[in-house]
């Protein structure tokens, strides 16, 4: 019976970074293809969001089943609940990266090269995703911990793109849309690293049980 | 084990208990029976004589509890008992004893009752006058002794019971102490039973087996272990389920991973889609192939199924470093469209020209000239193509034999046969230096100084110098060109030994070169085990150094 359990949850575990490595790659391919203006790459991304939101599903049907079968307490049930938060994450960062991808395709080829922020933010937090997604896999908190504290770096990066994109408007005013884009990517991005916090969050929960509520 | 022994002490407590108890009983039951009848006889004697002197009145006169008398005239009728009234009892004409005793004069008989626990005894006898005296006693059967018996019986079988568990678990304890001690270890040395000895010897004969198949096993993984240590290779081994069973020093610092990962799954050290889809191909369909990009390196990763009796047991993932491979193959590409590229142009202007006079579009007067165009580009093809024959010799690393040969001396001759080109764009070239006799090939000798000095003449400005200096530093031979050329910006230094790879690019036809120069210089350099060392600044001058 307990070794059902184990199967199952290994099998939960397994699911949930097969979906962490979609979400890292969603966003590895959508900030690809805005350094590189290449509008093809995008679908890739739009397809992988599909992919991610149908993994969703799997994942939180699993859980539930786990949690009606097999009434789990202590580790497995925070294990279990901590998967159900992550996934919701997971998804999050894969529409967001799904969006960034919709907003390339309005950008007729730019990059963004204008405002080397976006890219520094985009490499920032393709990295806090591949850590969340690792402290998982290997349970590590300190890992968990880092993450979070990367979070201020993002943020900071942000209101760098904020000012150097308000500049970049004064100087160029027929820009205006364009810088407009290039903000609401740089939110996007912003708003995946939160994501990434929380995941890292939960990765803390599930290893020590105690939460500590979300950062802003 | 106590159990058994338990049962056995038992079985043989019970079968003493029972033969003692029939043996005594029967023997006692049938002693005192026999001094039962002797004495009812001689009561039966003593009586009859008694009632043949005074008759009835005797009888009358007997008080015993014991004995039962009864008088039967010899039709049967009862005359008198001593135990209940005559008239109420019927004829006793049909009874064994007294039929016998009316015939013998004594009879005997015995019935029981009709619950077998009680038994009567008669014994009768004729008297003178033809009627019979009875005698009868009544006695328990053995049945009711024996169950007289039965509260002591059982008392002795509980204590029976109690000592045969308490014996036997003693004597199990003292049997096994000495197997519970023994040393598997080293079976032989054990002091016990000489009846284990076989069980021993086998044992012992077991160990050794198994030490020999454990050492071989120990044997084989360690060679395995080795042999993946060593290797450049990555070499990933998982199961079925896609857990890691054994991985090499290379694979761990290919996936970043830990010892730890050990017993994991796959997934825990490489996430990527395309590597677990390549793998689940591959239990899939058998094998199959991805090339990863990790921190600046390219991968080949072989995925294969590992089967066993028609059962998939697992995967192994075999990585290659790709990147030299890669590198050398996009060379490969460039080159080729490099040459047909450089072939071409020449080759252009030769048709272009060569067209014009076809059709009588070049006046007489423009002919030389075009002629001489026509010329210097078949020239520069001719250069060209010797250039990449050259190139291709050195890569096709032909046997050269090398000689001894003075370094001196061949970058001498190149200076002297370079001399009369510098003094025309108005450049000084020098040579400098001492002797020094190196193993190596002329030839290739001969080229390297050549390139690098007309490369020092060509980029140079007016007025400038080529410095050539040979001596020994240390154990090496170096020879190094310096000149006041227009020097290399730091960005282009690491291609220029490139082939096809130029500078400046507009400056190359002027300049006459085919773009190959260095990098037959470094072609022959390798040849030749040595090494290129190059300081430039732009605008001062290049100093390139080789040491052998």
């Amino acid at each position: 019976m307990r070794s059902r359990f184990d199967e199952q949850l290994a099998m939960l575990n397994n699911e949930l970074t097969q979906m962490g490595a979609m979400c890292e790659e969603a966003i590895a391919i959508a900030s690809k293809a805005l350094s590189m203006g290449d509008v093809k790459l995008t679908d890739k991304v739009l397809s992988l969001d599909g992919e991610i939101n149908q993994m969703e599903r799997t994942i939180e049907t699993l859980c539930l089943k786990l949690l009606l079968q097999q009434q789990p307490v202590a580790r497995d049930l925070r294990q279990i609940s901590a998967a159900l938060k992550m996934i919701t994450d997971m998804e999050r960062i894969g529409t967001q990266a799904a969006d960034i991808a919709e907003i390339i395709t309005f950008l007729d080829g730019r990059t963004g090269e204008e405002c080397e922020y976006i890219r520094f933010m985009a490499e920032a937090t393709m990295q806090m995703v591949t850590e969340s997604i690792d402290a998982f896999v290997k349970q590590d908190i300190v890992l968990a911990k880092t993450v979070v504290d990367h979070d201020d770096i993002v943020d900071h990066l942000f209101m760098q793109v904020k000012t150097a994109l308000i500049k970049m408007i004064a100087e160029n005013p027929t820009d205006g849309g364009y810088a407009l884009d290039l903000l609401m990517i740089a939110k996007y991005f912003e708003r995946i690293g939160d994501h990434a916090v929380n995941i890292a969050e939960w990765v803390v929960f599930s290893v020590t049980g105690t939460h500590k509520g979300k950062l802003g | 084990m106590t159990k058994k022994i338990f049962r056995s002490i038992m079985i043989v407590a019970l079968a003493i208990l029972m033969a003692s108890i029939v043996i005594i009983m029967g023997c006692l039951y049938r002693y005192f029976s026999d001094v039962q009848e002797r004495q009812l006889e001689d009561e039966l004697t003593l009586a009859a004589t008694g009632v043949e002197k005074s008759g009835q009145e005797y009888l009358e006169d007997l008080q015993s509890r014991q004995y039962r008398l009864t008088w039967v005239a010899d039709n049967g009728t009862v005359l008198y008992d001593t135990f209940s009234d005559e008239k109420s009892m019927e004829n006793h004409a049909d009874r064994i004893e007294i039929q016998e005793a009316m015939q013998n004069s004594k009879g005997k008989s015995t019935r029981y009752s009709t619950t077998l626990l009680e038994k009567t005894l008669y014994y009768a006898q004729r008297l003178k006058d033809g009627s019979v005296l009875r005698i009868s006693v009544k006695s328990v059967t053995i049945w009711v002794l024996v169950l007289g018996m039965m509260q002591p019986i059982m008392i002795v079988l509980v204590v029976a019971f109690i000592l045969s568990g308490v014996l036997a678990s003693r004597i199990s304890k003292h049997i096994m102490e000495p197997l519970d001690c023994l040393d598997l270890e080293k079976p032989l040395e054990n002091d016990t039973y000489e009846e284990l000895a076989p069980l021993l010897n086998r044992i012992n004969k077991q160990r050794r087996q198994i030490d020999l198949q454990l050492s071989e096993l120990q044997r084989k993984n360690d060679e395995f272990t080795q042999i993946t240590r060593s290797m450049t290779e990555g070499l990933v081994l998982l199961n079925e389920n896609n857990i890691i069973l054994s991985i090499n020093p290379a694979a761990l610092s290919l996936f970043r991973a830990e010892r730890s990962c050990k017993g994991k799954d796959f997934l825990t050290i490489e996430r990527s889609h395309d590597v677990s889809n390549a793998v689940q191909s591959a239990l899939r369909n058998g094998h199959s192939e991805i090339r990863i990009e990790r921190e600046g390196k390219e991968y080949q990763l072989h995925v294969n199924r590992i089967e066993s009796n028609g059962a998939v047991i697992g995967a192994v993932v075999l990585a290659f470093d790709r990147t030299e491979a890669a590198f050398a193959e996009r060379n490969r590409k460039e080159f080729t469209a490099n040459v047909s590229h450089e072939l071409k142009t020449p080759l252009q202007s030769i048709m272009g020209s060569a067209e014009l006079i076809e059709n009588g579009l070049v006046k007489t007067e423009d002919m030389p000239r075009f002629v001489g165009h026509i010329r210097t580009e078949a020239e520069r093809l001719l250069t060209l193509i010797e250039d990449i024959i050259r190139l291709s010799r050195l890569d096709e690393e032909n046997e050269m034999p090398f000689e001894d040969v003075d370094l001196y001396e061949v970058a001498d001759e190149v200076v002297s046969r370079l001399k009369n080109i510098a003094a025309a764009k108005n450049i000084e070239i020098s040579i400098v230096g001492e002797s020094v006799y190196i193993k190596s090939v002329k030839q290739l000798l001969t080229e390297t100084i050549f390139n690098l000095c007309d490369n020092a003449i060509k980029y140079n400005r007016d007025g400038g110098i080529v410095a050539v200096s040979v001596n020994r530093m240390k154990d090496k031979a170096v020879v190094s060109v310096k000149d006041s050329g227009i020097g290399i910006s730091p960005e282009h230094q690491a291609k220029i030994f490139e082939r096809f790879y130029r500078v400046d690019k507009s400056r190359s036809k002027e300049s006459g070169g085919t773009g190959l120069g260095l990098s037959i210089v470094k072609h022959a350099v390798q040849h030749l085990n040595g090494k290129i060392d190059l300081q430039s600044k732009v605008g001062e001058g290049t100093t390139i150094q080789v040491s052998f």
